[in-house]
């Protein structure tokens, strides 16, 4: 779990969208994002809809051009990269879909699904790939005489497990999984979870799993990345940040998360955030967390915090700064490091 | 007394492929004030069930059978046979809409008309069942908005339904739903659209107005973190069957049925300290053309028994408001009305 197979440096990722009377205006879904996920690793990526989780793994596999920054997989840069140079690299990056009924084409059998990625990277003789395929099913639990079937006679469950079965057709080293259980029953949720564990673990596979559903992210995540507004704003072990969340966000998001436990959830103390996450458009000045943020100070709202280190954690957060923290200590302010 | 009672309910739906009984032979009651839950994957009838309970079923549904009284009013729409009958329904049923019983609905788009002003939709409602003048109506309106949390209602009253947020648009159908004080609330996948923060907010909105006004709540999810938050009792469906009913605490700490069971080991909680592996259901869930004579939960349990296949589990009772239906809990073999060698039931 050593070496690091991707790592995104200052990434960004505006869009244009020219609106009648306002003229060019630039969403800014990405904006300025540094991680990096290890080899076997699962990296989780937690946010509200619209915070850019989604347009950050499209960006990492180039289905969106970066606007700025830097993408290195396995120490290669290839974020400006040609098409064609990029076409070796495309098939250790692959992704599983949110929709497994959008994702599969409908006139297509099973096999010519799994097959297709095959058949573009020139991999394998003819023989070979259907041999391969009836590896695949396997190994994603569906069974061989499937192979002839079309996507409509399958269930939601199954119909991932298709997907899931293509993406590793071309033995990739990294999966972005974009929500790939969001879709599915909550019987059938834990069914893909447990697959795609078992895949990670036999191939040392890492994902970049997005997901809105905080339990399940949690599981699956060794590490974890809270994104707000197309900013990663606290990055820690999955365990540490959920039991212990240090930027006023992430404190806010998951205690928002219903807990299945009914004495747990009677107890727990809710951080409701006021108002709702502000237009990507026009994002705020300075932290973009400011505006709904309890304890927002003067500078929040002009300069933009760096990404302090505390405890092998990352936060963005203008509290946990080396010179608000001593002054912190002097004051004897609330112990914002305390468990929540 | 119970606020709501409903009483073996049965609807089918008529398909080219068959009849389809989406709600089987389905019993429970809400108390005033409480806040009932209903859980189930999608398929399993939860939504059909409150589509009956409304009268808004589709053309080719039916209900083949049930009783259903509401605040000891009888309102069973089964047993309809002439025009006449049919339509007197329609006419009770219009004025228990909207004014006893209150509905939320998952999507609030499709909820919302597009074309109407915020404020037209509101009143719509009020004007319609109270006898009050536009400005009192209006009035109504704006201190309903107030009262779920959207600024300036006036200004917002004038606005359209694309100009609000997701959020907001679900607080101005709980705003609808609340507006003429209704008895009851069904709050169909009230959050399901909504993001974590949101949907925090609006549960607790809901809890909060539900409790000043002594309103009841049946909520349908699936999401068992809003139930262990909200409610009160839990029913939980499988195939258009309840499997087993019980408090919060006694479905949650002391699951009876496998189904219930299978359902709390394949979910994770992020505040369980380490990480347990998660315990899948297997296979998926039965299509409802197709259904087994016995248990609908046959196929996916892991102890399925013989009679398991061939006849429906009687209800076990562990205390006044815990129940079951399973052939594990059943201790007296008088209920088994098989007869062992062929297999088939004697009695039907």
């Amino acid at each position: 779990m050593s070496e690091t197979v991707l790592e995104v440096k200052d990434l960004c990722k505006y869009f244009d969208v020219k609106r009648a009377g306002k003229g060019s205006q630039k969403v800014m879904a990405v904006d300025g994002i540094s991680f990096e996920v290890k080899k076997g690793e699962t990296f989780g990526l937690v946010g509200e809809s619209g915070c850019g989780k989604s347009t950050l793994g499209r960006t990492i596999l180039k289905i969106y051009e970066p606007t700025k920054g830097q993408i290195l997989f396995e120490g290669n840069d290839i974020t400006n990269i040609s098409k064609k140079k990029m076409l070796p690299y495309r098939k250790k990056l692959q992704m599983i879909f949110q929709d497994p009924y959008a994702s599969l084409n409908p006139r297509f059998t099973v096999g010519e699904i799994i097959e297709e990625p095959m058949v573009i990277h020139h991999m394998y003789s003819e023989e070979e790939r259907k041999k391969r395929v009836q590896e695949l099913l396997e190994i994603v639990g569906l069974k061989p005489d499937h192979i002839r079937r079309y996507p409509h006679e399958f269930s939601g469950g199954q119909r991932q497990r298709i997907g899931i079965a293509r993406t590793l057709a071309l033995d990739p080293d990294f999966i972005v999984c974009d929500e790939p259980i969001s879709a599915l029953d909550v019987s059938i949720q834990a069914q893909v979870i447990n697959l795609l564990e078992e895949i990670q673990r036999e191939k040392q596979i890492s994902y970049l799993f997005i997901a809105h559903d905080l339990g399940m992210v949690k599981h699956i995540s060794h590490r974890i990345g809270v994104m707000y507004l197309g900013h990663m704003v606290e990055i820690g072990n999955a365990n540490d940040v959920y039991k212990n969340p240090l930027h006023p966000y992430s404190k806010a998001l998951l205690s928002a998360e219903p807990i299945p436990d009914p004495k747990v959830a009677r107890e727990k103390k809710r951080i409701l955030l006021e108002g709702e996450i502000p237009s990507p458009i026009n994002p705020p000045a300075g932290c973009p967390f400011h505006t709904r943020c309890p304890y927002a100070m003067e500078e929040c709202s002009t300069a933009s915090p760096a990404s302090y280190e505390l405890e092998g954690r990352k936060v963005a957060c203008f509290l946990y700064s080396p010179r608000y923290l001593k002054q912190r200590e002097n004051l004897a302010i609330e112990p914002l490091l305390a468990g929540r | 007394m119970s606020l709501l009672e409903i009483n073996h309910l049965t609807t089918s739906f008529s398909t080219p492929q068959g009849t389809v009984r989406a709600v089987r032979d389905v019993s429970y009651h809400v108390d005033e004030g409480e806040v009932l839950g209903i859980v189930g994957e999608s398929g399993s009838g939860k939504s059909v069930g409150m589509l009956t309970l409304m009268g808004l079923l589709a053309e080719n549904g039916k209900v083949e059978e049930g009783k259903i009284l509401f605040d000891g009013k009888d309102i069973s729409p089964s047993g309809m046979n002439t025009r006449k009958e049919k339509q007197e329904y329609e006419k009770k049923m219009q004025e228990i809409r909207g004014r006893e019983i209150g509905m939320i609905f998952q999507d609030p788009m499709t909820f919302l008309n597009p074309i109407l002003k915020i404020g037209t939709q509101l009143t719509e409602g009020i004007r319609k069942h109270e006898k009050c003048s536009k400005g009192e109506a209006r009035e109504k309106a704006v201190s309903l908005m107030k009262q779920v949390g959207i600024p300036s209602p006036e200004k917002r009253l004038e606005q359209y339904p694309f100009e609000f947020s997701g959020g907001m648009r679900q607080r101005i159908i709980i705003a609808a739903a609340l507006a003429c004080d209704p008895k009851l609330i069904i709050a169909d996948e009230p959050t399901t659209a909504l993001d974590v923060t949101v949907q925090a907010q609006i549960l607790e909105l809901l809890k909060k107005l539900t409790k000043e006004r002594g309103t009841s709540v049946i909520m349908i999810t699936h999401d068992l973190g809003v139930v262990a938050t909200m409610c009160d009792r839990i029913a939980i469906m499988y195939a258009g069957k309840i499997v087993e009913e019980g408090t919060t605490d006694e479905i949650f700490y002391n699951p009876k049925h496998p189904y219930t069971m299978g359902l709390l080991n394949s979910i994770n909680n992020s505040s369980k300290e380490d990480d347990e592996p998660l315990v899948p259901i297997p296979g998926t869930p039965p299509d409802l053309l197709k259904l087994p004579k016995g248990c609908a939960f046959m196929s996916r349990c892991p102890y399925t028994m013989k009679i398991c296949e061939v006849q429906m589990p009687p209800m076990s009772r562990y205390s006044e408001t815990h129940c079951c239906h399973c052939w594990l809990e059943c201790k007296d073999e008088k209920y088994i009305t098989v007869d062992k060698e062929s297999g088939e039931a004697a009695d039907e």
